[in-house]
């Protein structure tokens, strides 16, 4: 008998065996109380509530969510190229300082991204109480440091041969530095930069549902009021704003960028730098710690969490992470090569792009209205989430592929699923998977959030802990979430570097 | 014609376990134009990544201007402009901002971000650009979006801008038309320009494939397996040194 052997393709599906627990357990939590609820909700998506007053809710928090976006963006995005550049090799060869500062300052920037935008909210609330500006800040936070990690990366693919070049000019070390680096980070912020507003107008409709303002803030009161047409109605007029803000991204060229337009970037790049800082002073000064005495408190409240229940959340939230993930690598290509004809493809892109629209807590508040709360149900919703994104990637990659292979095994008699698999697919399977490494390090990061909601892992624990003021056990909790993240990304940088 | 401007003493340079220099004893004096001669992998490339002080040997002492590398500074460092064999233009700015980047040494850093952002005078790398007959259509192009001669004419542009005392070019003639070689040739050794702008540098070291090209240095060296087999003048150069080193 021949061994089995594992290659990209197969690799893309052996995470679909997740399922065989989860169904298992998702079944034995079934029940039809909510069944009722749920067929409203679906109906409600095609008759949602238009009427004057909504308008005018719906454009004032639009208007909140997309000022929040925008301004956590624009912060984040500069902050992270500086970052990013003072976290790279090349600064510290042009410099000449010791490469032991660059590993400080990205072990610092790995913890910082290692928490979830949504965990750095609740905390700052609970210090600083509602706020306007701390959405902005919870979402700056992280995303700085994720920004600096995309922009060090780029910087790293600097030839060394041309900063040799311009080393040897013997320019001043920040005008060499400049030249090197200017086309790096430009690249960067239009391949990368547009992508990530689009991740800041989504963390702040994930932030609104933890009373952070904007729209998400109006869909969870819609929800938790069962008003599914209301819901909608948000729902929709977030899809509109997801799908404008798309088509005026790709209509927005860079390559021709004209002198008063330069001069324009830079002028906004110094005022936003210079408005971050003063009003990040301005904040420190003017807010008092509403709940938080000291820094002492971290360390002297009691804990009554045992090591073993402690050791139980871990775990949880370990496994929480490896079930979504295996969901959300193997779920996208299967469905596509089993239902593969063009209507289906369109439903399964309606379907994607809803996953994606329709932020996690609610998925997971929906699917509660016929399933038990559980660790797999919080495992589907991650899952579905997250498959939402990565099948985006996947037909985006599959439609601008090479379709000689997959025509010439059709014209040869062979099915056309096979032909998909083995003509198509398979040639994409390898970047597909060093995409969903690194989608992995958000699915850990984002175990938090349906924590929170679904009563599971580490993300229950976080909002017990602060809902208790205990500091101790918020520490805590917070150090876990910080190694399993470190940890998941170490072990999915190295599964994306042989991959890559 | 007596003062030692570049000095190697006892080089050996060592890379994965492969001498690449063995024992290389070098004087450059002001004013020599030296012709460097070898096969290819030789360690000529090597060699000038060495006088340039962007490799540093894994044995011996190289001098400029009696101070070694770390004693100078960056004033003195400027003294030495380097043609890359393989160019090392960035490729994503354009002609004439690459040539442009020959002045980052002797201007600040509001220069170079007015270089980047396209907004700075080209005056003088335009004047450069034409001394290497670089047509005005490809002064605004990308780099990648030219030739191979064009662009070995934007990195010989690109350094002779600079205003070195001391040339250090390897290949500079490749990719280049017989007719622009003589124009090139002629553009690196003369000391004297025909623009009145800046002279070109005073002392050159240049690599070479070609032997017609030998008529207007003043030195041959020849160079196989890291060393130096000889290191005479023009005039005595004979068949015999040539089969020692190819």
């Amino acid at each position: 008998m021949n061994k089995l052997k594992l290659n990209y393709t197969s690799l893309s599906f052996l995470p679909i065996l997740v399922c065989i627990p989860l169904g298992y357990q998702l079944i034995n939590n079934i029940h039809f109380g909510g069944f009722k609820l749920f067929q409203e909700l679906l109906i409600s998506a095609f008759n949602p509530k238009i009427d004057n007053e909504i308008i005018i809710i719906v454009i004032k928090r639009l208007n909140e969510t997309i000022l929040i976006g925008f301004f956590s963006w624009l912060v984040s995005i500069i902050f992270g190229a500086i970052f990013g550049i003072i976290s790279s090799n090349i600064f510290y060869k042009i410099f000449n300082i010791p490469n032991f500062f660059c590993r400080i300052i990205r072990f610092f920037l790995t913890i910082i991204r290692s928490i979830h935008e949504v965990v750095w909210g609740i905390v700052l609330m609970q210090i600083y109480g509602i706020n306007f500006s701390l959405g902005i800040i919870a979402i700056c936070i992280p995303y700085i440091a994720v920004n600096s990690k995309v922009f060090a990366e780029q910087l790293e693919t600097i030839d060394y041969k041309s900063f040799e070049s311009i080393n040897q000019i013997n320019a001043p070390n920040l005008s060499s530095l400049l030249t090197i680096i200017w086309n790096p980070i430009i690249n960067t912020f239009k391949n990368f930069g547009l992508y990530r507003l689009e991740c800041s107008i989504r963390s702040t409709v994930i932030l609104g549902l933890f009373g952070f303002g904007g729209i998400g803030t109006s869909i969870f009161l819609s929800f938790q009021t069962l008003n599914f047409r209301e819901l909608w109605t948000y729902l929709w007029s977030l899809a509109i704003l997801i799908i404008l803000s798309g088509l005026i991204f790709k209509k927005i060229k860079f390559n021709n960028i004209n002198k008063i337009l330069s001069i324009l970037l830079i002028v906004v790049f110094f005022i936003t730098i210079l408005f971050s800082f003063s009003y990040f002073l301005y904040f420190i000064i003017n807010n008092n710690f509403e709940n938080f005495n000291s820094v002492t408190s971290l360390f002297k409240s009691s804990s009554d969490l045992g090591l073993l229940d402690f050791l139980k959340l871990i775990l949880e939230t370990i496994i929480l992470s490896l079930l979504s993930t295996g969901i959300a690598i193997s779920l996208p290509p299967l469905v596509i090569g089993i239902f593969n004809n063009n209507t289906s493809k369109i439903f399964i892109k309606i379907f994607a792009f809803l996953l994606r629209l329709i932020p996690t807590p609610v998925i997971l508040l929906i699917l509660l209205t016929f399933n038990n709360p559980s660790l797999s149900l919080a495992a589907l919703t991650l899952g579905l989430h997250n498959a939402g994104i990565t099948s985006k990637l996947l037909f985006t990659n599959l439609e601008s592929q090479d379709r000689r292979n997959y025509i010439a095994m059709k014209s040869l008699g062979i099915s056309k699923k096979t032909s998909w698999l083995l003509g198509l697919f398979s040639q994409q399977a390898k970047s597909y998977l060093a995409y969903c490494a690194y989608r992995s390090d958000i699915i850990i990061r984002e175990t938090a959030i349906v924590g929170v909601i679904g009563s599971i892992g580490l993300g229950w624990q976080l909002q017990e802990s602060l809902s208790s003021f205990a500091w101790q056990e918020v520490t805590i909790v917070l150090i876990s979430y910080s190694s399993i993240a470190i940890v998941g990304e170490l072990i999915n940088g190295k599964i994306k570097n042989s991959l890559t | 014609m007596n003062n030692t401007l570049l000095e190697l003493k006892n080089i050996s340079y060592k890379y994965k376990n492969n001498l690449i220099l063995n024992k290389v004893n070098l004087k450059i004096y002001s004013g020599e134009k030296i012709a460097l001669l070898g096969k290819s992998g030789s360690g000529k490339t090597t060699l000038i990544s060495v006088l340039n002080g962007t490799i540093k040997p894994t044995q011996g002492e190289v001098k400029l201007f009696n101070k070694s590398f770390e004693e100078l500074d960056r004033k003195q460092k400027r003294k030495i402009t380097t043609i890359w064999q393989d160019l090392r233009l960035i490729e994503d700015l354009s002609a004439e901002q690459n040539v442009n980047c020959g002045l980052l040494a002797e201007n600040n850093f509001y220069f170079a971000l007015k270089n980047l952002l396209n907004i700075s005078s080209f005056k003088m790398a335009h004047k450069y650009m034409q001394l290497c007959r670089l047509h005005k259509s490809i002064y605004d192009k990308q780099i990648r979006n030219l030739s191979g001669g064009q662009k070995q004419r934007v990195a010989i542009a690109r350094s002779l801008i600079q205003g070195s005392d001391i040339l250090l070019a390897d290949e500079p003639f490749n990719n280049l038309d017989p007719k622009l070689i003589t124009t090139i040739k002629n553009l690196l050794l003369e000391n004297v320009d025909k623009n009145n702008i800046k002279k070109s540098p005073k002392t050159a070291l240049v690599t070479l494939h070609r032997l017609d090209l030998l008529n207007d240095f003043d030195k041959v060296i020849g160079i196989k397996d890291g060393k130096i087999f000889f290191n005479i003048k023009r005039n005595n150069l004979k068949k015999l040194h040539l089969d020692k080193i190819y």
